[in-house]
């Protein structure tokens, strides 16, 4: 595809092509690719109790094994596929579905805002392709990565990360549809999962106005956890991050 | 609407929200406070998601079952500040509330 893209380019022979290419450095780079893909795998062994759950709900809602699992890939979020799964069931209107999927999925849109700056020119099929990998731990090792990485190292770390942790989720969810039940609730690994996120939450916090985000988003957390549809979730982050800024401009204003 | 146009119609939804902003890069631009709030959106994000994750079962009241867990956490926190090693802190995590979950 990309060979047939660079053929319609008038007027640029051929070598110049390929230099151009070189110029903008973004060849694949093992070593990175092998870094993201390394960082992630802890940060995804939570998630492997959690898809093999949705594959068995997959295989017990009713809805269809195979719709189920093309579905896991395609919407490639664990907890919106469970609400859409649980909601699809229960015989649910699409439009409320797919309105909890939004509100579930919306803090996806600030992941992507807080990773803007730090794609800006990247190749297009880059900035179209990656973020369909956007799960929760892609983005908080994408975040966490230093200021001054090189544009083509930063690339091949985010798809070495990207491709492992969907190739564990999907390996996940397709041995709960085969398997089915096989995790014993007294192992309680489903506690993996808010274990993980506060390990993240920590780790992602970096000064004064980092502790004051966390508090304030996960207390407006707490307190909206009953909201309709999903909705408290955003409503959090929102209030979090505002918290943060309103703190970082406050202590700016102290010295 | 089938079963398939709404898991479709799903994954086009979670696609849109994160492709927005990566997608547009430098052709939006946000006011200077509103930049500076998107540097907490990791710590913000991963509270809201941890928090009712732990506490939010039987919400307040369940602090009385949960101090096994609120245990295995603080172990688990404690390995991250320190070493900042995550599978060492989930391993820490675990056996802890494995080991006060079988010796209570």
């Amino acid at each position: 595809m990309s060979s047939a893209a660079a053929s319609t380019v008038p007027g640029v022979p051929h070598e110049r092509r390929r230099s151009l290419r070189q110029v903008n450095g973004f060849s694949f780079d093992q070593r990175a690719f092998r870094t993201g893909a390394t960082d992630i795998i802890a940060l995804g062994f939570p998630g492997i109790p959690f898809g093999m759950v949705i594959g068995v709900v997959i295989a017990e809602s009713g809805i269809g094994s195979l719709v189920g699992w093309v579905g896991s890939w395609v919407i490639l979020a664990g907890a919106a596929n469970l609400a859409l799964l649980e909601l699809m069931a229960e015989r649910t209107n699409a439009a409320i579905v797919l309105l909890t999927v939004a509100f579930i999925n919306s803090r996806h849109a600030m992941y992507s805002a807080a990773l803007r700056t730090r794609f800006v020119g990247f190749p297009r099929w880059f900035r179209y392709v990656g973020p369909y990998f956007l799960i929760d731990q892609v983005f908080a090792l994408a975040a966490s990565q230093p200021d001054d990485m090189a544009a083509r190292e930063r690339l091949w770390n985010y798809f070495g990360s990207a491709m492992t942790l969907w190739t564990m989720w999907v390996a996940s969810v397709t041995a709960g549809i085969l398997l089915g039940d096989v995790i014993n609730p007294d192992w309680h690994l489903a506690f993996a999962v808010p274990l993980l996120f506060t390990g993240l939450m920590l780790l992602s916090i970096t000064n004064r106005p980092g502790i004051t985000a966390a508090a304030v988003g996960g207390g407006v957390a707490l307190l909206t956890a009953d909201f309709p549809q999903g909705s408290g979730v955003i409503i959090a982050i929102l209030a979090g991050v505002s918290a943060g800024a309103i703190a970082e401009t406050r202590s700016e204003g102290a010295t | 609407m089938s079963t398939w146009a709404t898991v479709f119609a799903a994954g086009a939804i979670t696609y849109l929200t994160r492709a927005s902003f990566i997608v547009a890069g430098d052709r939006v631009g946000f006011p200077p406070i509103v930049e500076r709030s998107l540097r907490y959106v990791a710590p913000a994000s991963f509270a809201a998601i941890a928090l009712p994750a732990m506490l939010g079962g039987d919400r307040f009241a369940s602090f009385g079952d949960d101090w096994p867990r609120i245990i295995a956490v603080c172990v688990a926190a404690i390995i991250i500040v320190r070493w900042r090693n995550v599978p060492a802190s989930l391993l820490a995590g675990m056996v802890t509330l494995w080991l006060i979950l079988g010796l209570t």
